[in-house]
């Protein structure tokens, strides 16, 4: 076993660990911060596969932004033990076979992509640990400014657009 | 590309000019000042003198088609200006920032009409919607406003999710966003490529309000202050229709017969609900929404026939139509009285305004030598060259004799009933400008090719 090995042992553990403590601890505050070590762990993973952006990304966006957002509604509504809403049995069980069919699709690709190893040569591989230039900065790049310079800048318009139409509906006074 | 990029920049002026011009009353000097910019940058693209001539690995495709109906957004937004820039500082106080939006919505119309990539469909229709949703909500004191800005937002979000998820099973099918399609060998269309049409096909139905997609047109039409309605049901929706008609002629153009009877269906039901529903309606604004419903049926033969006859239809159909609509509402922004009643003896009172409105809605019933007849005529000449369904040209032409009954409710009202329409700063301006827009509908009805029809070719 490898560095490697060992870390993505270690990193895979923290993942299932965390994200079973997200559904099992009766605070929601504490949920979050669980699922916030559920991201990191996640992003250890992009580490390993050399996707450095995915890994930045991954920890700003999911890790710092929205899990903030998600902390500020639980306590904007002030959830606690006592008050945590039941859902009905029904909405259980579309919950149930909604991540029962995500689970099936998973297993699914991970099977195809098995046997296409397997039919293949034994040099592809199903992830590519620590090499590969697909996940860097310098690549995301190229594509953004050569090939699709176009809409990263028209984009710009359109973010524009909606700061300026938040300030013109959220300013007080008229 | 002259005009995306000047739009864009102007918009960011109008904005930095809120922050040094204390008068507010300048917003329209400056905004006119960029109108004019901007179609100085559309006549250079014209003459394919760009800042690049690039087309961006294939994102962009400039043709005369597109650059034609740019030229026609951005003349008649001047007219807007023209006739109801005054009208938006009665709206709120960021007159700089609703002028700033509505040239962030010209960006995303110069996009739509020469885009050639899924990518610049969604920006472009993105970047029209949002501007709307805030400028329907503008009048932040009044329920009604808020009521239709909440709508539209809803429903315009949940409408881009479903153009999204199109676009999505496309690129699924064929492992690229670029419009044009090999033409399909099978004999089944691929589920794929059915399924994403179909999104596709509700999404654009739903931004250019064809039934049965309709629902939020009449609320949100009604509920956003007037000038900025006027707006949203000329260029906007004329833009809407011209990216709606560049998907189905690049991307489905090989596949009529799979779609061609389901846009059939909709513009039957986009024509009868229409028009049925605008008879019963007392106030002129909403009576406009529902008018406004029942011409998307109309401009959706452009959809459904896909030739060339057709293109040129939809240029005219644009032309006429957001003319005619911009006159109608610039009048309407003038009036105390929104229902039918409010217009009763203008002709005695201002019979200038009331002769130029006869004129205007005269052209939206499509008689002839208005614009609006040749539009009507070039549409359903293009349906009937593509040869398929003719039944469908019979309910058109019974939708179009229902038409004329609400928009000579209006005539009637003005001309032979007797009433104290009120209207309010009607100045000399005004007059003359209301006189060239519907000079130009005359012109255009008399003459469509030399002034509009043949530069289609000329560039």
């Amino acid at each position: 076993m490898n560095v490697t090995e060992i870390l993505f042992w270690i990193l895979s553990a923290l993942a299932i660990g965390s994200a079973l403590m997200v559904l099992l601890s009766k605070n929601p505050v504490h949920s979050v911060l669980w699922l916030i070590m559920v991201f990191f762990a996640i992003s250890g993973h992009y580490i390993l596969l050399n996707a450095q952006f995915l890994f930045i990304v991954n920890l700003i966006v999911y890790a710092g932004a929205i899990m903030v957002l998600f902390l500020f509604v639980i306590m904007l509504m002030n959830l606690n033990t006592d008050t945590e809403p039941q859902k009905n049995k029904w909405l259980r069980l579309a919950g149930v076979v909604a991540g029962g069919c995500l689970m099936l699709v998973f297993v699914a690709a991970f099977r195809e992509a098995e046997i296409q190893r397997q039919q293949a040569n034994a040099a592809v591989r199903l992830v590519q640990m620590g090499e590969g230039n697909i996940g860097l900065i310098e690549n995301l790049g190229k594509a953004l400014f050569h090939e699709y310079v176009l809409p990263f800048e028209i984009s710009s318009v359109l973010f524009l657009s909606a700061m300026v139409g938040a300030v013109v509906i959220g300013k007080k006074g008229d | 590309m002259n005009v995306i990029v000047l739009s864009a920049v102007w918009g960011v002026v109008m904005m930095f000019s809120g922050l040094f011009i204390a008068d507010k009353s300048k917003a329209k000097v400056v905004a006119a000042i960029g109108l004019i910019v901007l179609l100085v940058g559309n006549y250079f693209d014209l003459h394919h003198q760009s800042f690049t001539l690039s087309d961006f690995n294939g994102l962009l495709h400039v043709d005369s088609f597109g650059l034609i109906f740019t030229s026609i957004a951005l003349v008649s937004t001047l007219l807007y200006l023209l006739l109801t820039g005054s009208e938006m500082e009665k709206v709120g106080n960021h007159i700089f920032e609703y002028w700033a939006l509505i040239f962030f919505v010209l960006c995303g119309v110069a996009l739509v009409a020469v885009y050639n990539n899924f990518l610049m469909l969604f920006l472009g229709i993105e970047i029209i919607s949002i501007p709307l949703y805030i400028l329907t909500g503008a009048d932040k004191r009044n329920l009604k406003s808020n009521e239709g800005s909440l709508k539209y937002f809803l429903m315009g979000s949940f409408s881009t999710g479903i153009m999204l998820m199109g676009i999505a099973f496309i690129y699924g099918a064929r492992g690229t966003f670029a419009l044009e399609m090999p033409p399909i060998t099978t004999t089944h269309l691929p589920v794929m490529i059915a399924i994403g049409l179909t999104f596709l096909a509700i999404a654009l139905s739903f931004k250019v309000s064809a039934a049965p997609f309709h629902f939020w047109t009449p609320d949100v039409y009604d509920g956003a202050p007037t000038v900025f309605t006027s707006f949203m049901a000329t260029v906007v929706k004329a833009a809407g229709f011209i990216a709606f008609v560049r998907l189905f002629e690049v991307s489905f153009g090989g596949m009529t017969d799979y779609w061609q009877f389901t846009i059939a269906l909709i513009i039957v039901t986009t024509l009868v609900v229409g028009n049925i529903t605008a008879v019963f309606q007392q106030s002129i604004k909403r009576m406009l929404a529902y008018s406004s419903i029942a011409q998307a049926g109309f401009m959706l033969f452009a959809v459904y026939a896909v030739n060339a006859l057709a293109k040129e239809g939809i240029l005219l159909y644009a032309a006429a139509y957001c003319l005619a609509t911009i006159g109608i509402f610039a009048v309407l922004v003038k009036m105390k009285d929104y229902t039918f009643e409010g217009f009763n003896g203008l002709a005695k009172q201002q019979p200038l305004v009331a002769f130029l409105t006869t004129i205007f809605l005269l052209s939206l019933a499509g008689i002839p030598l208005t614009a609006g007849f040749l539009a009507k005529y070039y549409m359903v000449a293009s349906a009937m060259k593509s040869g398929t369904y003719i039944w469908l040209l019979l309910i058109a032409m019974l939708s179009a004799a229902v038409s004329v009954y609400y928009y000579f409710r209006v005539i009637q009202a003005m001309y032979f009933k007797q009433g104290d329409a009120a209207a309010s700063d009607i100045t000399p301006t005004f007059k003359v400008v209301l006189a060239i827009t519907a000079g130009l509908i005359i012109l255009l009805g008399i003459f469509p090719n030399s002034l509009l029809l043949d530069w289609f070719h000329l560039f």
